[in-house]
Protein backbone atom coordinates (compact mmCIF):
# COMPACT_ATOMS: atom_id res chain seq x y z
CA UNK A 1 0.00 0.00 0.00
CA UNK A 2 2.75 2.21 -0.46
CA UNK A 3 1.13 4.05 -3.56
CA UNK A 4 -2.28 4.42 -3.12
CA UNK A 5 -2.90 7.13 -5.99
CA UNK A 6 -5.31 9.61 -5.55
CA UNK A 7 -7.09 9.80 -2.46
CA UNK A 8 -10.82 10.92 -2.10
CA UNK A 9 -12.90 11.07 1.09
CA UNK A 10 -16.87 10.45 0.52
CA UNK A 11 -19.39 8.78 -1.55
CA UNK A 12 -20.19 11.84 -4.06
CA UNK A 13 -18.85 11.81 -7.22
CA UNK A 14 -17.98 8.25 -6.94
CA UNK A 15 -18.52 7.33 -10.95
CA UNK A 16 -16.37 10.80 -11.87
CA UNK A 17 -13.54 9.37 -9.86
CA UNK A 18 -13.89 5.78 -11.63
CA UNK A 19 -14.75 7.16 -14.93
CA UNK A 20 -11.15 9.38 -15.02
CA UNK A 21 -9.15 6.56 -13.22
CA UNK A 22 -9.85 4.54 -15.89
CA UNK A 23 -9.18 6.85 -18.38
CA UNK A 24 -5.86 8.02 -17.21
CA UNK A 25 -5.18 4.80 -15.45
CA UNK A 26 -4.36 6.61 -12.00
CA UNK A 27 -4.88 4.40 -8.98
CA UNK A 28 -7.68 5.90 -6.75
CA UNK A 29 -8.72 5.53 -3.24
CA UNK A 30 -11.82 6.39 -1.71
CA UNK A 31 -12.10 7.07 2.24
CA UNK A 32 -15.04 7.47 4.51
CA UNK A 33 -17.92 6.58 2.68
CA UNK A 34 -20.55 7.41 4.98
CA UNK A 35 -18.16 6.76 7.67
CA UNK A 36 -20.83 8.64 9.90
CA UNK A 37 -23.76 7.35 8.35
CA UNK A 38 -26.21 5.02 10.26
CA UNK A 39 -26.11 2.86 7.13
CA UNK A 40 -21.99 3.49 6.65
CA UNK A 41 -20.45 2.14 3.27
CA UNK A 42 -20.83 1.71 -0.36
CA UNK A 43 -24.27 0.81 -1.18
CA UNK A 44 -26.28 -1.71 -3.64
CA UNK A 45 -26.05 0.60 -6.63
CA UNK A 46 -22.70 1.81 -5.99
CA UNK A 47 -21.65 -2.20 -6.04
CA UNK A 48 -23.58 -2.83 -9.18
CA UNK A 49 -21.76 0.41 -10.90
CA UNK A 50 -18.24 -1.19 -9.67
CA UNK A 51 -19.37 -5.10 -10.93
CA UNK A 52 -20.36 -2.96 -14.34
CA UNK A 53 -17.03 -0.93 -14.25
CA UNK A 54 -15.70 -4.44 -13.78
CA UNK A 55 -17.26 -5.89 -16.77
CA UNK A 56 -16.25 -3.51 -19.93
CA UNK A 57 -12.32 -3.63 -17.88
CA UNK A 58 -9.72 -6.56 -18.19
CA UNK A 59 -7.61 -6.68 -15.18
CA UNK A 60 -9.20 -4.17 -13.09
CA UNK A 61 -8.57 -4.46 -8.99
CA UNK A 62 -10.81 -3.59 -6.89
CA UNK A 63 -10.40 -4.01 -3.26
CA UNK A 64 -13.36 -2.72 -0.51
CA UNK A 65 -12.84 -3.06 2.79
CA UNK A 66 -15.13 -5.18 5.38
CA UNK A 67 -17.46 -2.14 6.31
CA UNK A 68 -17.51 -0.80 3.07
CA UNK A 69 -15.98 2.40 3.83
CA UNK A 70 -12.91 1.83 1.98
CA UNK A 71 -12.19 1.73 -1.61
CA UNK A 72 -9.38 0.63 -3.08
CA UNK A 73 -9.40 0.69 -7.03
CA UNK A 74 -6.66 -0.13 -10.04
CA UNK A 75 -7.79 0.29 -13.28
CA UNK A 76 -7.46 -2.10 -16.03
CA UNK A 77 -7.57 -2.13 -19.57
CA UNK A 78 -11.24 -0.69 -21.14
CA UNK A 79 -12.55 -3.71 -22.96
CA UNK A 80 -15.72 -3.46 -24.16
CA UNK A 81 -17.15 -5.80 -26.09
CA UNK A 82 -20.38 -7.35 -25.03
CA UNK A 83 -21.60 -6.93 -21.85
CA UNK A 84 -25.22 -7.68 -20.23
CA UNK A 85 -25.95 -5.67 -16.44
CA UNK A 86 -28.34 -6.28 -14.28
CA UNK A 87 -28.58 -2.11 -12.60
CA UNK A 88 -29.36 -2.13 -9.36
CA UNK A 89 -32.82 -0.16 -9.44
CA UNK A 90 -32.36 2.32 -6.58
CA UNK A 91 -31.07 4.19 -9.31
CA UNK A 92 -31.67 4.49 -12.75
CA UNK A 93 -30.11 3.31 -15.65
CA UNK A 94 -29.15 6.91 -16.89
CA UNK A 95 -26.75 6.71 -13.51
CA UNK A 96 -24.80 3.67 -15.08
CA UNK A 97 -25.10 5.06 -19.10
CA UNK A 98 -23.34 8.25 -17.87
CA UNK A 99 -20.49 6.57 -17.37
CA UNK A 100 -20.64 4.24 -20.15
CA UNK A 101 -20.97 7.61 -22.31
CA UNK A 102 -18.00 8.69 -21.28
CA UNK A 103 -15.94 5.55 -21.68
CA UNK A 104 -17.26 4.09 -24.49
CA UNK A 105 -15.09 5.74 -27.28
CA UNK A 106 -11.71 4.86 -25.34
CA UNK A 107 -12.60 0.89 -25.56
CA UNK A 108 -10.25 -1.48 -27.07
CA UNK A 109 -12.55 -3.10 -28.99
CA UNK A 110 -16.73 -1.42 -29.92
CA UNK A 111 -19.14 -1.63 -27.13
CA UNK A 112 -22.38 -3.30 -26.91
CA UNK A 113 -23.86 -3.16 -23.36
CA UNK A 114 -27.36 -4.45 -22.88
CA UNK A 115 -28.80 -2.72 -19.27
CA UNK A 116 -31.34 -3.85 -17.54
CA UNK A 117 -33.30 -1.92 -14.68
CA UNK A 118 -35.21 1.50 -14.20
CA UNK A 119 -35.05 3.57 -17.51
CA UNK A 120 -37.08 6.53 -16.23
CA UNK A 121 -36.79 7.98 -12.39
CA UNK A 122 -36.72 11.35 -11.09
CA UNK A 123 -32.84 11.26 -9.94
CA UNK A 124 -30.98 10.72 -12.62
CA UNK A 125 -31.15 11.91 -16.33
CA UNK A 126 -33.45 9.43 -18.06
CA UNK A 127 -32.65 7.07 -20.84
CA UNK A 128 -34.72 9.48 -23.14
CA UNK A 129 -32.88 12.49 -22.13
CA UNK A 130 -29.51 10.67 -22.79
CA UNK A 131 -30.64 9.58 -26.67
CA UNK A 132 -32.06 12.75 -27.18
CA UNK A 133 -29.23 14.80 -25.69
CA UNK A 134 -26.11 12.99 -25.32
CA UNK A 135 -26.15 11.02 -28.55
CA UNK A 136 -26.50 14.15 -31.02
CA UNK A 137 -23.27 15.74 -29.03
CA UNK A 138 -21.23 12.72 -29.25
CA UNK A 139 -22.00 12.60 -33.25
CA UNK A 140 -20.00 16.71 -32.78
CA UNK A 141 -17.31 14.96 -31.33
CA UNK A 142 -16.66 12.86 -34.57
CA UNK A 143 -18.41 9.41 -32.75
CA UNK A 144 -21.09 9.10 -35.78
CA UNK A 145 -21.53 6.18 -38.12
CA UNK A 146 -24.01 3.72 -37.60
CA UNK A 147 -22.51 1.91 -34.32
CA UNK A 148 -23.99 4.83 -32.29
CA UNK A 149 -27.06 3.45 -30.62
CA UNK A 150 -29.01 3.87 -27.88
CA UNK A 151 -32.28 1.73 -27.88
CA UNK A 152 -35.11 1.18 -25.39
CA UNK A 153 -36.14 -2.11 -25.70
CA UNK A 154 -38.49 -2.25 -22.54
CA UNK A 155 -39.08 0.43 -20.59
CA UNK A 156 -39.00 0.16 -16.68
CA UNK A 157 -40.29 2.64 -13.94
CA UNK A 158 -39.60 2.56 -10.45
CA UNK A 159 -39.81 0.83 -7.99
CA UNK A 160 -40.15 -2.22 -9.89
CA UNK A 161 -37.69 -1.58 -12.61
CA UNK A 162 -37.86 -4.31 -15.27
CA UNK A 163 -36.69 -2.09 -18.28
CA UNK A 164 -34.25 -2.40 -21.11
CA UNK A 165 -31.93 -0.01 -22.72
CA UNK A 166 -29.39 -1.62 -25.32
CA UNK A 167 -26.58 1.00 -26.09
CA UNK A 168 -23.45 0.65 -28.84
CA UNK A 169 -20.95 3.35 -29.17
CA UNK A 170 -18.04 2.79 -31.85
CA UNK A 171 -14.54 3.40 -30.77
CA UNK A 172 -12.23 5.83 -32.28
CA UNK A 173 -8.38 6.44 -31.75
CA UNK A 174 -8.52 10.22 -31.56
CA UNK A 175 -11.51 12.68 -30.57
CA UNK A 176 -11.99 15.41 -32.83
CA UNK A 177 -11.78 18.99 -30.92
CA UNK A 178 -14.53 21.17 -31.37
CA UNK A 179 -15.56 24.46 -31.54
CA UNK A 180 -19.45 24.84 -30.07
CA UNK A 181 -19.75 28.50 -29.85
CA UNK A 182 -22.95 29.11 -31.44
CA UNK A 183 -25.91 27.81 -30.41
CA UNK A 184 -28.83 29.43 -33.14
CA UNK A 185 -32.16 29.52 -33.06
CA UNK A 186 -34.33 26.87 -32.01
CA UNK A 187 -36.17 25.29 -35.00
CA UNK A 188 -37.87 22.52 -33.50
CA UNK A 189 -39.44 20.63 -30.81
CA UNK A 190 -39.48 17.39 -30.24
CA UNK A 191 -40.41 14.77 -27.38
CA UNK A 192 -41.77 11.19 -26.23
CA UNK A 193 -44.13 11.47 -23.93
CA UNK A 194 -44.45 7.70 -22.28
CA UNK A 195 -46.88 5.15 -20.45
CA UNK A 196 -46.48 2.31 -19.39
CA UNK A 197 -49.14 -0.03 -16.89
CA UNK A 198 -51.24 2.79 -16.82
CA UNK A 199 -53.94 3.80 -19.30
CA UNK A 200 -52.50 4.89 -22.97
CA UNK A 201 -54.89 8.05 -22.51
CA UNK A 202 -52.26 9.20 -20.65
CA UNK A 203 -49.67 9.89 -22.93
CA UNK A 204 -52.12 12.01 -25.26
CA UNK A 205 -52.95 14.03 -21.81
CA UNK A 206 -49.51 14.39 -21.45
CA UNK A 207 -49.04 15.44 -25.25
CA UNK A 208 -51.83 18.21 -25.20
CA UNK A 209 -50.75 20.29 -21.77
CA UNK A 210 -47.30 20.57 -22.78
CA UNK A 211 -48.23 21.73 -26.31
CA UNK A 212 -51.06 24.24 -25.26
CA UNK A 213 -47.60 25.97 -23.81
CA UNK A 214 -45.13 25.59 -26.09
CA UNK A 215 -47.25 25.97 -29.06
CA UNK A 216 -47.39 30.09 -28.77
CA UNK A 217 -43.58 29.88 -29.68
CA UNK A 218 -43.04 27.53 -32.50
CA UNK A 219 -45.11 25.90 -34.97
CA UNK A 220 -43.47 22.73 -35.18
CA UNK A 221 -43.40 20.80 -32.07
CA UNK A 222 -43.65 16.65 -32.40
CA UNK A 223 -44.57 14.90 -29.19
CA UNK A 224 -44.13 11.28 -30.03
CA UNK A 225 -46.60 8.80 -27.75
CA UNK A 226 -44.79 5.51 -26.66
CA UNK A 227 -47.21 2.93 -24.74
CA UNK A 228 -45.41 -0.12 -24.14
CA UNK A 229 -47.72 -3.04 -22.92
CA UNK A 230 -47.53 -6.77 -21.58
CA UNK A 231 -43.65 -7.55 -21.12
CA UNK A 232 -41.68 -4.27 -22.69
CA UNK A 233 -43.77 -2.53 -19.77
CA UNK A 234 -42.07 -3.19 -16.72
CA UNK A 235 -42.93 -4.28 -13.57
CA UNK A 236 -44.23 -1.02 -12.09
CA UNK A 237 -46.97 1.81 -13.58
CA UNK A 238 -45.51 5.10 -14.27
CA UNK A 239 -45.72 7.97 -17.13
CA UNK A 240 -43.60 10.97 -17.98
CA UNK A 241 -42.00 13.08 -20.75
CA UNK A 242 -38.98 14.33 -22.21
CA UNK A 243 -39.00 17.22 -23.63
CA UNK A 244 -35.88 18.27 -26.38
CA UNK A 245 -35.26 21.81 -28.22
CA UNK A 246 -32.90 21.72 -31.51
CA UNK A 247 -31.39 24.77 -32.57
CA UNK A 248 -30.19 25.40 -36.36
CA UNK A 249 -27.09 24.74 -35.18
CA UNK A 250 -27.66 21.30 -33.77
CA UNK A 251 -27.70 22.04 -30.33
CA UNK A 252 -30.18 19.89 -28.16
CA UNK A 253 -31.66 21.07 -24.47
CA UNK A 254 -33.47 18.92 -23.00
CA UNK A 255 -36.07 19.23 -19.71
CA UNK A 256 -38.10 15.98 -18.78
CA UNK A 257 -40.50 14.92 -15.63
CA UNK A 258 -41.47 11.68 -14.10
CA UNK A 259 -44.59 10.55 -11.72
CA UNK A 260 -44.22 9.81 -8.76
CA UNK A 261 -43.19 6.11 -7.75
CA UNK A 262 -46.09 3.98 -7.26
CA UNK A 263 -47.03 4.33 -3.44
CA UNK A 264 -44.14 7.17 -2.97
CA UNK A 265 -44.93 10.95 -2.64
CA UNK A 266 -47.91 12.26 -4.63
CA UNK A 267 -49.89 12.00 -7.26
CA UNK A 268 -49.39 13.99 -10.22
CA UNK A 269 -51.97 14.77 -12.98
CA UNK A 270 -50.44 13.79 -16.61
CA UNK A 271 -52.27 17.56 -17.49
CA UNK A 272 -49.81 18.73 -14.80
CA UNK A 273 -46.67 16.69 -16.01
CA UNK A 274 -47.09 17.95 -19.52
CA UNK A 275 -47.04 21.86 -18.56
CA UNK A 276 -44.66 21.35 -15.82
CA UNK A 277 -42.34 20.27 -18.08
CA UNK A 278 -42.69 22.47 -20.80
CA UNK A 279 -42.15 25.32 -18.66
CA UNK A 280 -39.05 23.29 -17.87
CA UNK A 281 -38.14 23.54 -21.28
CA UNK A 282 -38.64 27.21 -21.84
CA UNK A 283 -36.74 27.78 -18.02
CA UNK A 284 -33.86 26.05 -20.20
CA UNK A 285 -33.92 27.86 -22.91
CA UNK A 286 -34.24 31.50 -21.27
CA UNK A 287 -30.89 30.81 -19.47
CA UNK A 288 -29.61 28.93 -22.64
CA UNK A 289 -30.14 32.21 -24.34
CA UNK A 290 -29.22 34.65 -22.28
CA UNK A 291 -25.98 35.43 -22.83
CA UNK A 292 -24.85 38.42 -20.15
CA UNK A 293 -22.24 38.00 -17.54
CA UNK A 294 -23.26 35.47 -14.39
CA UNK A 295 -26.16 37.39 -13.00
CA UNK A 296 -25.68 34.80 -10.01
CA UNK A 297 -22.32 34.58 -7.99
CA UNK A 298 -20.85 31.51 -8.16
CA UNK A 299 -21.12 30.92 -4.74
CA UNK A 300 -25.11 31.32 -4.96
CA UNK A 301 -25.38 28.76 -8.62
CA UNK A 302 -23.23 26.24 -6.38
CA UNK A 303 -26.14 25.78 -3.70
CA UNK A 304 -29.30 26.73 -5.30
CA UNK A 305 -29.54 27.89 -9.11
CA UNK A 306 -29.69 26.04 -11.45
CA UNK A 307 -28.68 28.00 -14.77
CA UNK A 308 -28.35 25.64 -17.70
CA UNK A 309 -27.70 25.79 -21.43
CA UNK A 310 -25.57 27.46 -23.64
CA UNK A 311 -24.27 25.47 -26.85
CA UNK A 312 -24.46 21.97 -24.44
CA UNK A 313 -26.94 21.31 -21.87
CA UNK A 314 -26.59 20.93 -17.87
CA UNK A 315 -26.86 17.08 -18.27
CA UNK A 316 -24.14 16.77 -20.99
CA UNK A 317 -21.60 19.71 -19.65
CA UNK A 318 -19.40 16.85 -17.99
CA UNK A 319 -19.67 14.87 -20.96
CA UNK A 320 -18.78 17.74 -23.16
CA UNK A 321 -15.63 18.53 -20.97
CA UNK A 322 -14.54 15.18 -20.80
CA UNK A 323 -14.47 15.03 -24.69
CA UNK A 324 -12.50 18.32 -24.57
CA UNK A 325 -10.11 16.95 -22.72
CA UNK A 326 -9.06 13.85 -24.13
CA UNK A 327 -9.29 15.34 -27.58
CA UNK A 328 -6.17 16.11 -29.85
CA UNK A 329 -3.59 18.32 -28.87
CA UNK A 330 -5.92 21.41 -30.36
CA UNK A 331 -7.90 23.61 -28.89
CA UNK A 332 -11.68 23.00 -28.35
CA UNK A 333 -14.45 25.62 -27.20
CA UNK A 334 -17.76 25.01 -25.67
CA UNK A 335 -20.71 27.60 -24.55
CA UNK A 336 -21.96 26.14 -21.70
CA UNK A 337 -24.81 27.55 -19.36
CA UNK A 338 -23.14 28.62 -15.70
CA UNK A 339 -21.99 25.56 -14.11
CA UNK A 340 -23.45 23.03 -12.76
CA UNK A 341 -21.90 21.90 -8.54
CA UNK A 342 -21.25 18.91 -10.25
CA UNK A 343 -19.06 19.96 -13.27
CA UNK A 344 -17.11 22.39 -10.65
CA UNK A 345 -16.53 19.20 -9.08
CA UNK A 346 -15.59 17.31 -12.42
CA UNK A 347 -13.40 20.64 -13.61
CA UNK A 348 -11.35 19.54 -10.55
CA UNK A 349 -11.18 16.12 -11.44
CA UNK A 350 -9.86 16.45 -14.43
CA UNK A 351 -7.08 18.71 -13.20
CA UNK A 352 -5.91 15.86 -10.95
CA UNK A 353 -6.10 13.22 -13.29
CA UNK A 354 -4.93 14.96 -16.12
CA UNK A 355 -3.55 18.30 -15.15
CA UNK A 356 -6.03 20.13 -17.40
CA UNK A 357 -7.40 23.17 -16.73
CA UNK A 358 -9.82 24.99 -18.49
CA UNK A 359 -10.22 28.54 -19.68
CA UNK A 360 -13.29 30.24 -18.45
CA UNK A 361 -14.48 33.19 -19.45
CA UNK A 362 -17.87 34.46 -18.75
CA UNK A 363 -19.69 36.21 -21.72
CA UNK A 364 -21.69 39.61 -20.91
CA UNK A 365 -24.49 40.79 -22.60
CA UNK A 366 -25.14 44.30 -23.68
CA UNK A 367 -27.46 45.41 -21.14
CA UNK A 368 -30.30 46.84 -22.81
CA UNK A 369 -31.22 43.22 -24.23
CA UNK A 370 -34.26 41.78 -23.15
CA UNK A 371 -32.69 38.13 -23.40
CA UNK A 372 -30.24 38.93 -20.21
CA UNK A 373 -28.81 35.94 -18.84
CA UNK A 374 -24.88 34.57 -18.64
CA UNK A 375 -22.82 32.10 -20.01
CA UNK A 376 -19.37 30.29 -19.57
CA UNK A 377 -17.13 30.51 -23.02
CA UNK A 378 -14.80 26.77 -21.72
CA UNK A 379 -11.53 26.72 -23.96
CA UNK A 380 -9.02 23.71 -23.59
CA UNK A 381 -6.29 22.44 -24.88
CA UNK A 382 -6.87 18.67 -25.61
CA UNK A 383 -4.28 16.04 -23.69
CA UNK A 384 -3.70 14.41 -26.91
CA UNK A 385 -5.07 11.49 -25.26
CA UNK A 386 -4.96 8.55 -28.12
CA UNK A 387 -6.85 5.55 -27.48
CA UNK A 388 -3.42 2.71 -27.88
CA UNK A 389 -5.92 -0.55 -27.02
CA UNK A 390 -8.35 0.39 -30.32
CA UNK A 391 -7.70 -2.38 -32.50
CA UNK A 392 -6.27 -1.98 -35.51
CA UNK A 393 -8.52 -3.35 -38.84
CA UNK B 1 -36.83 45.03 -13.60
CA UNK B 2 -34.15 47.45 -14.69
CA UNK B 3 -30.65 47.26 -13.38
CA UNK B 4 -29.07 51.08 -13.42
CA UNK B 5 -25.34 50.71 -13.48
CA UNK B 6 -23.61 51.39 -10.46
CA UNK B 7 -19.68 53.04 -10.18
CA UNK B 8 -17.84 50.53 -8.77
CA UNK B 9 -16.94 51.75 -5.26
CA UNK B 10 -15.58 49.17 -2.29
CA UNK B 11 -19.04 47.53 -0.50
CA UNK B 12 -19.15 48.36 2.83
CA UNK B 13 -18.30 51.96 2.16
CA UNK B 14 -21.25 52.57 -0.72
CA UNK B 15 -23.00 50.91 2.29
CA UNK B 16 -22.67 53.69 4.73
CA UNK B 17 -23.07 56.37 2.30
CA UNK B 18 -26.28 55.20 1.38
CA UNK B 19 -27.59 54.78 5.07
CA UNK B 20 -26.28 58.93 5.79
CA UNK B 21 -27.39 60.19 2.40
CA UNK B 22 -31.36 58.37 3.27
CA UNK B 23 -31.10 60.10 7.18
CA UNK B 24 -30.36 63.57 5.78
CA UNK B 25 -32.71 63.23 3.45
CA UNK B 26 -36.08 61.74 4.91
CA UNK B 27 -39.18 64.16 5.50
CA UNK B 28 -41.51 61.22 6.17
CA UNK B 29 -40.97 58.69 8.65
CA UNK B 30 -41.42 55.90 6.16
CA UNK B 31 -39.20 57.71 3.56
CA UNK B 32 -36.80 55.00 4.34
CA UNK B 33 -38.98 52.48 2.46
CA UNK B 34 -38.94 54.46 -0.80
CA UNK B 35 -37.32 53.21 -3.87
CA UNK B 36 -36.57 49.61 -1.63
CA UNK B 37 -36.62 47.82 -5.17
CA UNK B 38 -34.16 50.48 -6.53
CA UNK B 39 -31.92 50.08 -3.89
CA UNK B 40 -32.04 46.31 -3.94
CA UNK B 41 -31.69 46.05 -7.51
CA UNK B 42 -28.42 48.35 -6.63
CA UNK B 43 -27.26 45.66 -4.25
CA UNK B 44 -27.52 43.33 -6.19
CA UNK B 45 -25.37 44.46 -9.20
CA UNK B 46 -22.84 45.44 -6.69
CA UNK B 47 -22.86 41.92 -5.66
CA UNK B 48 -22.02 40.93 -8.98
CA UNK B 49 -19.55 43.10 -9.45
CA UNK B 50 -17.28 41.58 -6.49
CA UNK B 51 -17.94 37.88 -7.74
CA UNK B 52 -14.23 36.64 -7.99
CA UNK B 53 -12.90 35.01 -10.54
CA UNK B 54 -14.57 32.35 -11.72
CA UNK B 55 -11.26 30.32 -12.47
CA UNK B 56 -10.19 30.89 -9.12
CA UNK B 57 -13.23 29.15 -7.92
CA UNK B 58 -13.08 26.54 -9.99
CA UNK B 59 -9.71 25.91 -9.12
CA UNK B 60 -8.53 27.65 -6.38
CA UNK B 61 -6.98 26.05 -3.15
CA UNK B 62 -10.48 24.82 -1.21
CA UNK B 63 -10.03 25.94 2.52
CA UNK B 64 -10.99 22.65 3.98
CA UNK B 65 -12.55 22.46 7.66
CA UNK B 66 -10.64 19.66 9.07
CA UNK B 67 -12.07 20.92 12.55
CA UNK B 68 -14.85 18.30 12.06
CA UNK B 69 -13.37 15.56 14.50
CA UNK B 70 -12.48 17.50 17.33
CA UNK B 71 -15.44 19.20 18.52
CA UNK B 72 -16.46 15.27 19.21
CA UNK B 73 -17.52 14.44 23.05
CA UNK B 74 -16.19 11.81 25.27
CA UNK B 75 -17.92 9.81 27.08
CA UNK B 76 -15.92 8.41 29.91
CA UNK B 77 -13.26 8.96 27.66
CA UNK B 78 -14.30 5.72 25.83
CA UNK B 79 -17.13 6.80 23.26
CA UNK B 80 -17.32 8.97 20.92
CA UNK B 81 -20.36 10.77 20.58
CA UNK B 82 -20.92 10.10 16.67
CA UNK B 83 -22.61 13.60 15.39
CA UNK B 84 -24.98 14.12 12.41
CA UNK B 85 -23.12 15.20 9.40
CA UNK B 86 -21.26 18.85 9.60
CA UNK B 87 -21.68 21.00 6.16
CA UNK B 88 -18.76 19.86 4.15
CA UNK B 89 -19.06 15.89 5.33
CA UNK B 90 -22.57 16.65 3.92
CA UNK B 91 -20.64 17.29 0.49
CA UNK B 92 -18.82 14.59 0.72
CA UNK B 93 -21.38 12.02 1.16
CA UNK B 94 -23.97 13.43 -0.86
CA UNK B 95 -25.98 12.16 -3.46
CA UNK B 96 -23.99 11.22 -6.42
CA UNK B 97 -26.12 12.90 -9.27
CA UNK B 98 -25.35 15.00 -12.45
CA UNK B 99 -28.92 16.34 -13.04
CA UNK B 100 -28.78 20.77 -11.86
CA UNK B 101 -32.11 21.48 -10.51
CA UNK B 102 -33.79 23.98 -12.65
CA UNK B 103 -34.35 27.57 -10.79
CA UNK B 104 -37.79 27.41 -8.88
CA UNK B 105 -37.88 31.20 -9.06
CA UNK B 106 -38.91 31.86 -12.69
CA UNK B 107 -42.70 32.38 -13.02
CA UNK B 108 -43.42 30.69 -16.66
CA UNK B 109 -47.06 31.74 -16.37
CA UNK B 110 -46.07 35.88 -16.84
CA UNK B 111 -46.54 36.76 -20.08
CA UNK B 112 -43.30 39.08 -19.88
CA UNK B 113 -41.17 35.73 -18.90
CA UNK B 114 -42.28 34.18 -22.04
CA UNK B 115 -41.78 36.85 -24.07
CA UNK B 116 -38.33 36.99 -22.77
CA UNK B 117 -37.51 34.34 -24.67
CA UNK B 118 -39.13 35.01 -27.95
CA UNK B 119 -36.56 35.72 -29.83
CA UNK B 120 -34.32 32.60 -29.32
CA UNK B 121 -36.71 30.55 -31.71
CA UNK B 122 -36.57 30.70 -35.35
CA UNK B 123 -39.78 32.47 -35.34
CA UNK B 124 -38.73 35.33 -33.43
CA UNK B 125 -36.86 38.37 -34.95
CA UNK B 126 -33.21 38.01 -35.96
CA UNK B 127 -30.04 39.97 -35.97
CA UNK B 128 -29.42 41.86 -39.20
CA UNK B 129 -26.72 40.43 -40.96
CA UNK B 130 -28.39 36.86 -40.26
CA UNK B 131 -31.02 35.72 -42.43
Amino acid sequence: MANKGLVYEGCNFFRQRLVLSLLSGKKVAIQNIRSKDDNPGLRDFEASFIRLMDKITNGTRIEINQTGTVLSFQPGLLYGGSVEHECNPQRSVGYYLEALLMLAPFMKGPLRAVLKGVTNDQIDPSVDALKASSVPLMKKFGLDGEGLELKIVKRGMPPGGGGEVHFSCPVRRTIRPVQLTDPGKIKRIRGTAYSVRVSPQMANRIVDSARSILNKFIPDIYIYTDHMKGANAGKSPGFGLTLVAETTNGAFLCAELVSSPQGQGDPVLPEDLGRNCAKLLLGEIYRYTRVTGWTVSVGAALSKRGCNGGCVDSTNQSLSLLYMTLGQQDVSKALLGPLSPYTIEFLRHIRDFFQIMFKMETQKHAEDSQKGGDKVLMTCVGAGYTNISKTLK
Amino acid sequence: VKRPKVPPQPEEEEGEDDDDDEIEVSVGALQWKEGLAQKAAEAFVRQQAATPNLRKLVYGTVVQNEEDDEGEEELGGLFRVSRPEKSKRERADALDCSRFAPDASDDWDQEQMLDSIRDCFVTGTWEGDKD
